[in-house]
């Protein structure tokens, strides 16, 4: 006998500092933050209160983006097509959703010209909540509209 | 053959293993599982309950939701009223974990199980939820995304990989026995839908329900369980790399390369070559990883009997892998063989055993 159940939690995160830093510059100023480490100038983007390279605590945010480099992407039939994305200004990549070109929110991975090395800009919401959704996506930029 | 200079002091002895044939959905519960893999682990190293120690089990509780509180297995494993310690990580780390114990010199035999049941639950999207809350699971990743990541950077400037690709799933299937996946052709791998781009369903191995035993032995102590003919483990290495992708970790095992580089200073090992290789690689691209970071070269041969390819289970593939290389170094003499385990997404954690006969 298999008995079936679902579960279903509300549940509570704590940003923290500089996540808190990073979510309210993305829903009050639509910028993207990353922390830069005084001690190695690596830029962690999204930023996290430790350097992703030498691990010391970071507090200095600075703003990277809304372009970038798409370095690969992945299309996950049912989920969406995702990218891994250096910002401009990052020394790490982003994952985030790539919403396409011509119909942002419809996307045909075929359709568009998504080679490794394209550039990409940040699309944000209309509506902001102090989420990471509060980036829609990534457009691909092209040169033939 | 390990060359004599080569051969070194055991770490432990591995005394019994046992583990279930790995099906889309065993209707057994966990602790029946688990309970009929411990005691055949008892039985294959002709030892009863009383000769246990000490109990490391491996289990995720996001997958299973039933081991946090000690619900489900602490019983079957007779780890009542015994020293437990609960791995949240693949099996093969709960070994080396169990390892790290008896050379302490705190037991003398510990049982390791690991269990997992992919049926309770779809696998990859209960992993979404082992992603980072604030910047990767709103936005509905799982590890089999971060998979397709790895895959389309190691893709970028490879045009034949993913037919590559297609060509070692179908060789893994060829050769599997006895698990949940059957021979396909290369054209059915290439024909078969895409799951995250450019991995297909038939390049990725299938998940299912599985549990798996064993036990390990100080030896030193020279019982009558602890005979020379045991196969032991003489290297052990572990390594964790970061949760958020890298550029340079996605196509670089680096954390694999660091683990097996620890397992091989501790077993003496100078040049890795292996009477028996088991890798935990759930798609292709990841053995490439794989044999790159252990130093194998391309040509050594690996996963006899498929691999995960012919079917696993979440949290016991390390620990099957190991299993299975047990059984093909046992009876032969001076011989040496390497398992190897892995979790979390795009190949987080690594752990390496060195196994070999004396
Ligand atoms: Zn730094």
């Amino acid at each position: 006998m298999i008995l079936e159940s679902t579960i279903r939690l509300p549940f509570s995160y704590a940003a923290g500092t500089v996540g808190s830093r990073f979510l309210i510059a993305l829903r009050e100023d639509q910028k993207i933050l990353g922390a830069r480490c005084t001690s190695c100038s690596t830029v962690t983007a999204p930023p996290r209160p430790f350097c992703s390279s030498c691990s010391r605590t970071v507090t200095e945010l600075v703003e990277v983006g809304p372009d970038g480099t798409l370095e690969a992407w992945t299309n996950q039939p049912g989920n969406g097509v995702f990218g891994l994305i250096l910002l401009d200004g990052a020394d790490t990549p982003i994952v985030h959703r790539i919403l396409g070109t011509i119909n942002p929110g419809t996307v045909n991975a075929e359709a568009i010209n998504m080679t490794p090395g394209a550039r990409v800009t940040a699309m944000f919401a209309k509506d902001r909540t102090g989420r990471i959704t509060d980036i829609e996506g990534f457009i691909v930029e092209q040169d033939d509209p | 053959m390990v060359p004599p200079d080569e051969r070194s002091r055991a770490l432990v002895s591995v005394l019994g293993t046992a583990e279930t044939k790995v099906t889309f959905e065993d209707p057994r519960s966990i602790p029946e599982m688990v309970l009929a893999v411990v005691e055949a682990a008892l039985e294959d190293a002709a030892l009863g309950w009383h000769d246990i120690d000490a109990v490391v089990t491996a289990s995720v509780d996001l997958f299973d939701g039933l081991t946090a509180s000690s619900i489900a297995v602490t019983e079957v494993v007779g780890a009542v009223m015994k020293p437990e310690t609960r791995i949240a990580a693949d099996g093969l780390a709960a070994a080396v974990h169990a390892v790290h114990q008896i050379m302490a010199g705190a037991y003398r035999r510990i049982l390791v199980v690991a269990h997992g049941k992919a049926s309770m639950a779809p696998y990859w999207d209960l992993t979404a939820w082992a992603m980072d809350p604030i910047f990767l699971q709103p936005l509905g990743v799982n590890f089999l995304t971060f998979a397709g990541l790895q895959a389309a950077m190691l893709a970028r400037h490879d045009p034949h990989a993913v037919s590559r690709w297609a060509t070692t799933a179908a060789l893994r299937r060829s050769a599997a026995t006895g698990g949940i996946a059957g021979p396909i052709s290369v054209d059915r791998v290439m024909a078969s839908p895409v799951v995250a781009s450019p991995l297909r369903a038939g390049m990725c191995a299938p998940v299912g329900d599985g549990a798996c035993a064993v036990i390990l032995g100080d030896p030193n102590i020279g019982d009558r369980n602890l005979g020379e003919e045991d196969v032991r483990i003489a290297g052990i290495g572990h390594d964790v790399g970061p949760h958020h992708l890298m550029i340079g970790e996605l196509t670089d095992w680096a954390g694999l390369r660091r683990a097996s580089q620890r397992a091989y200073t501790l077993a003496g090992v100078t040049k890795p070559t292996f009477a028996i290789v088991e890798p935990s690689c759930l798609f292709p691209h990841e053995e490439e990883l794989f044999v790159e970071a252990v130093g194998i070269g391309t040509t050594a041969p690996h996963s006899p009997g498929g691999g995960l390819f012919a079917g696993t289970a979440p949290v016991i593939s390390g620990l099957s892998r190991l299993l299975r290389v047990v059984r093909a170094l046992k009876g032969r003499t001076g011989e040496r063989g390497l398992a190897h385990g892995t979790w979390g997404p795009a190949g987080q954690g690594q752990v390496v055993v060195v196994a070999e006969t004396p």
